[in-house]
């Protein structure tokens, strides 16, 4: 910054244009700031996540940040805050060494500074932090590390600044981009947000998101909501999270201490409180342009197939936004850099091939991203797929919409189905099959390395199957469990397809009849209903990160590597308290830290019996059982023990990615078994659980886990009359 | 308290604006994102800003010789031209500098053999090879006539005489080759360090008028408008440039006639006309107007005498770089013997000969498909074009600031502003990399 200070020095003053702010410290609004959150805090890129951050994995060859970026200085924007996280490292020398680095004199920005948090856990941490450190001086830009996108914000910043001329309490205007109600590939899959928009003043009114897992499929409206003369609730919005915002945003974050994202918490929350704090937020709702933000493996898709059809246009690869690169359009929409050597009897279509690739003759190549220096063999056939730099593809090798990044390699014959995601590095070896949406990396979760898995990649193969062990525990309902994958599916879960597609609609029409009936009596009464939201923890953000912290802290003391069950009883209760979590996720975490804990047992070096491990997990330590009792079902009730059954099901189910399905209904089985015997859950409990219909649908893996009880229920069921005696002997 | 003007989005305007309190370095790479993000875009547009830029080298960048300065503009030509390799007029103007200093420089070298002093020159020195004339005297930016006539005398000279239709053209192919290929093949002498400064200035005044050409051009091609257009003519244009507008509105002050205006069907839908104000003055001065859509074209062929097209870019055989829709029309034209006239100023005119298919311009699709149909958008490739080539053959008249032209005589415009080196030179073999 000083460099530029000095360097304008000569002419400044000139108009009162420029930026330099010799006048110190005064607050100047013609200086347009912005933030942009580099981190996420999320794991929907990983594996490659792991290695590289997000916002530097290349989009049709150049990192994501870049567009970011180039979108700021396109709309004026001249002092940039770059908040990092995960990799801090990395994207600091990215930048430094990029024509973005303020030392450089290409970079277009006054200033560009990093801001390191170092116990952020979340967005809401960022920007809290950015509250405290008073560098904001009038409207600012917030972004995300993540974001292409070519709209001129000119128009929105005109508005909201006449908003707030107009009245004060009009804090943050979002920038969305209309994509229709149809399906539409660049709209968020899962998640579908739910904007209620006044039109004529553009104020949003409520916010809400709705993903396939949710039992009821509409919207809370508050009462005040319907005060206003119109009100549109629109789901066919691109919300990249381009906002516009007053400092006055930064304060909201940090009166409320628990929000954690941006619209989910923070969106909601402000508007939901709008009779508290007053303020207002509205919608700059465009319908040029384009943005999008490459938030999860299918928006990375999505967008890349926009960029190869110009609609990010003059963001195309041809573009050339990093020096060096040399794209060019040839034929059959081939973006094509210098040096690319491609056999004259292959076939590519609508690809971009980087510098120093060669392709060997017969080869097929449709709708895919080359990167640099790759070797692709001769009769080689790759669709739709993303290869990043140095990767390797051999002779009659078939990758079908798969990324492969870095230093991968596939062997000769060798099979990559869709979906898959091979991490950098890995090596596949001849003739080997990799199955659709695999993730294979070099790397676990915890970033160590994971040891060759010889029946998956091959003899001579490198690389193992990645799994992230939080995956497992997240939540059946969390609908960011479908943004993971590359491709969206909704096959392996419980719900059929064609009601998703249709989500809006599926809203008013086929769910009316069934839900609505019996879960809206006639009025809806939204205020209780708004109460109850908060502690839902299907919708509730913070739940995962209770969840998670709660199963570990358990699962530690299981383990008898700390503590003992009567401080963990405190800490979970004040965990508990924390997060504000429902009695819901409590049972849920019991069950799942129990049920980890029997599946460790059974597949570790003693590899005990299902119903030893049950016996050893809730016995094993001193106060399990009353922990479980007390915490876990946490009432005398049969329902509550229903919903525990219920909830161990669940988590046996999740097991089962670990275990098989047999051997996790045979965990099941004598998990319920041991609870029974340790009087935790009574027979109506069990047998209440057996009739539940929840525990029937939900795919064929519930349905597998539970046919293992068939045989306890039958005796307990059978064993009627004599189990109040057998109660009495063990008493 | 106040926003900038025009809100925070860089723009033309805005890089001129700053760029005398930047470094040199840091406006060459703004101005390259600038031009790679589209912000800055056009034929004219392009061609100030590069004409900017350069000047903004020759005056502040440290140089000890001629071939040092022409080492540097070559760089920033090439950088630039990568930048944007389909505007044309960018590697034109970067010719037109360096042809500029190669002719200082030689002059600047006679002068010296001469053993005059640079100022004190009266008589124009001898030019040691000539390919085509003599050094005129009335050379506008030479110094003795700067000495003598001042600053007044210098913008009014050239373009004032150029200005005038009739003799424009004789005066410049016969009297003023100012930058004809003289002394090319010699090596440039280093002008001495006292002969610096001057060097310098001479060169930026080079390039001033370079501007005020471009400046010029509509107001000079309008004077062809008269003669070009006849009364009760019937005359077809496709999406007006400004140049083809004023040259009608001139035309429309002295002459009654029809215009058929085909639009772009996408701007017919904008709430906004973008020829309002082209009708009004058509209509004030009595010629009608009738839009007519693309589809319809070719039965109204043959009511129309003329096609007047505006050209982004004219290459050295006579192909036309024009907006997208243009070369169809052009082609209808042809077939039915009607005449086909292109404008454009003579920095639009390329020595590049050969056209390459990267030149054509492809821009979003959002013009023809919305974006927010999700099926079309995932399933339909739908190319746009911005701009497109028309083949040289199809053109009857090439208008421009010194005159209309057929397509032979585009050869000699060609070796009138460029040098023969410069138009060798290669801007886009290898990219910089």
């Amino acid at each position: 910054m000083s460099q530029n200070k000095g360097a304008r020095g000569g002419g400044a003053g000139a108009k009162g244009k420029k930026s330099g702010r010799s006048g110190g410290e005064e607050k100047r609004e013609d200086v347009l700031q912005a933030v942009v959150i580099a981190d996420s805090f999320q794991t929907r890129f990983q594996p490659f996540s792991l290695e590289k951050p997000r916002c530097l994995l290349p989009l049709a060859n150049t990192p994501i940040i870049e567009y970011t970026l180039e979108f700021l200085a396109m709309n004026g924007v001249q002092e940039v805050f770059i908040y990092c996280g995960a990799h801090h490292e990395q994207i600091e020398r990215y930048i430094h060494d990029s024509r973005w680095s303020p030392i450089a004199r290409s970079c277009p920005f006054s200033a560009l500074e990093f801001i390191r948090v170092a116990d952020a856990r979340s967005i809401g941490d960022f920007l809290r932090d950015l509250d405290k450190r008073n560098i904001i001086e009038g409207d600012f830009v917030l972004v995300h590390g993540d974001l292409v996108a070519n709209i001129p914000l000119d128009g929105a910043l005109a508005a909201h600044r006449a908003r707030r001329e107009e009245n004060r309490d009009s804090c943050m205007t979002m920038v969305l981009r209309e994509a229709g109600e149809g399906e539409h590939n660049t709209k968020a899959q899962a998640i579908t947000p739910v904007f209620v928009v006044d039109p004529k003043t553009k104020r949003c009114l409520h916010y809400e998101e709705m993903h396939p897992f949710q039992t009821e499929r509409y919207v809370d409206l508050d009462p005040t909501v319907l005060e206003n003369a119109e009100a549109e609730a629109r789901t066919d919005l691109v919300d990249a999270q381009i906002d516009i915002c007053t400092p006055d945003v930064l304060a909201l974050w940090s009166e409320s201490f628990d929000y954690e994202l941006p619209r989910a918490n923070f969106l909601y929350g402000v508007l939901k409180d709008w009779e508290l704090n007053g303020k207002m937020i509205h919608t700059e709702i465009v319908d040029q342009g384009y943005s999008a933000r490459a938030a999860n493996l299918q928006m990375y898709d999505a967008i890349s197939k926009d960029m190869l059809r110009g609609w990010t246009y003059p963001f195309t690869p041809d573009c050339n936004l990093l020096k060096g690169q040399t794209y060019q359009l040839r034929d059959e929409n081939v973006y094509q850099e210098d040096e690319v050597l491609i056999a004259e009897d292959s076939e590519v279509a609508d690809c971009v091939f980087g510098r120093d690739t060669h392709v060997e003759s017969n080869t097929i190549i449709r709708n895919s991203f080359i990167g640099r220096n790759c070797k692709i063999g001769s009769n080689v056939q790759i669709t739709d797929s993303y290869l990043w730099d140095d990767v390797v593809i051999e002779d009659g090798a078939v990758v079908k919409h798969s990324i492969i990044a870095d230093m991968g390699a596939v062997g000769k014959g060798a099979v990559v189905q869709q979906g898959a995601l091979v991490s950098f590095g890995v090596k596949i070896d001849d003739k080997v099959e990799v199955e659709a949406s695999t993730r294979l990396s070099l790397l676990g979760h915890n970033e160590q390395a994971l040891p060759t898995e010889p029946e998956i990649v091959g003899a001579q193969g490198k690389g193992a199957v990645f799994r992230n062990p939080e995956d497992d525990e997240a939540d059946d309902d969390d609908p960011s469990r479908l943004q993971k994958s590359l491709i969206y599916s909704l096959e392996e879960f419980d719900i059929c397809s064609s009601s998703v597609s249709t989500l809006a609609d599926d809203d008013y029409v086929s769910d009316d009849d069934s839900d609505a009936a019996s879960l809206t009596p006639s009025q809806p009464t939204p205020r209780s209903r708004l109460s109850s939201f908060g502690s839902d923890d299907s919708r509730n953000p913070s739940f995962s990160s209770f969840h998670s912290d709660a199963v570990h802290g358990l699962l530690e003391v299981l383990r008898g590597v700390s503590g003992n069950f009567d401080a963990e009883k405190l800490e979970f209760t004040s965990l508990r308290l924390a997060n504000n979590a429902s009695d819901a996720a409590m049972r849920r975490a019991v069950a799942t830290a129990f049920v980890r804990r029997g599946a460790e047992l059974m597949n570790g070096e003693d590899a005990l019996e299902p119903v030893k491990a049950a016996k050893q997990a809730l016995t094993g330590r001193e106060g399990a059982a009353e922990f479980v009792a007390d915490v876990g079902v946490g009432g005398d009730t049969v329902a509550e023990q229903v919903e525990f059954a219920l909830a161990v099901h669940k988590a046996c189910v999740s097991s089962a990615k670990v275990l098989d399905v047999n051997k996790a209904g045979n965990l099941l089985a004598a998990m319920l078994q041991q609870m029974y015997d340790l009087d935790i859950v009574e027979e109506e409990g069990i047998v209440g659980w057996w009739e539940d219909d929840r525990g029937k649908e939900g795919g064929e893996a519930m349905v597998g886990v539970r046919a293992k009880c068939q045989a306890l229920v039958e005796w307990l069921e059978n064993a009627e009359e004599e189990s109040d005696e057998e109660n009495d002997d063990d008493d | 308290m106040a926003p900038p003007k025009g809100g925070f989005a860089p723009s033309l305007e805005k890089f001129l604006d700053t760029l005398k309190s930047r470094p040199v370095e840091a406006s060459v790479e703004l101005l390259i994102s600038l031009l790679k993000r589209h912000q800055i875009r056009g034929s004219e547009p392009c061609a100030i800003a590069t004409a900017h830029i350069l000047l903004q080298v020759v005056a502040k960048d440290k140089w000890n010789d001629v071939d040092q300065l022409l080492g540097r503009v070559q760089l920033i030509g090439r950088k630039l031209v990568a930048a944007q390799p389909r505007e044309l007029v960018i590697a034109n103007i970067v010719r037109r500098v360096l042809g500029l200093i190669r002719d200082e420089a030689e002059e600047d070298r006679n002068d010296n053999n001469d053993g005059q002093s640079d100022v004190a020159s009266e008589i124009p020195p001898p030019v040691t090879s000539v390919a085509g004339g003599t050094d005129s005297p009335s050379k506008p930016m030479r110094p003795p006539v700067l000495g003598n006539l001042g600053n007044f005398a210098r913008t009014q000279s050239m373009f004032n005489l150029l200005s005038d239709p009739d003799t424009a053209p004789v005066v410049w192919s016969n009297g003023s080759t100012p930058r004809l290929g003289s002394g090319a093949s010699t090596p440039l002498a280093h002008p001495q360090s006292t002969n610096l400064y001057s060097f310098r200035s001479e060169v930026i005044d080079g390039i001033e008028e370079i501007m005020d050409e471009i400046k010029q051009v509509d107001e000079q091609i309008q004077a062809y408008s008269e003669i070009t257009i006849h009364p009760g003519d019937y005359i077809l244009v496709h999406q007006p440039s400004r140049t083809v507008q004023k040259f009608l509105t001139r035309a429309a002050s002295k002459r009654r006639f029809t215009v058929f205006l085909t639009v772009d069907p996408s701007a017919s839908l904008a709430s906004e006309d973008p020829y309002a104000s082209f009708r009004k003055s058509m209509a004030s001065g009595g010629a009608t107007v009738v839009t007519v859509l693309n589809a319809g074209l070719n039965a109204y062929m043959s009511r129309v005498n003329k096609v007047i097209l505006g050209a982004r870019a004219i290459t050295g055989k006579g192909g036309v770089i024009v907006d997208a829709g243009a070369a169809t029309i052009a082609r209808a034209a042809q077939e039915q013997g009607r005449t086909v006239i292109v404008l454009g100023g003579v920095y639009t005119l390329s020595p590049e000969s050969q056209f390459q298919e990267a030149l054509i311009e492809w821009g979003d699709p959002s013009k023809y498909v919305n974006f927010a149909d999700g099926s079309m958008v995932s399933q339909v490739k739908v190319k746009s074009a911005v701009s497109e080539f028309m083949p040289g053959d199809h053109v009857d008249t090439y208008i421009t600031n010194l005159g209309a032209h057929t397509r032979d005589h585009l050869h000699t415009l060609i070796m009138d502003h460029y040098k023969e080196e410069d138009i060798a030179f290669d801007f886009y073999g290898k990219m910089q990399r």
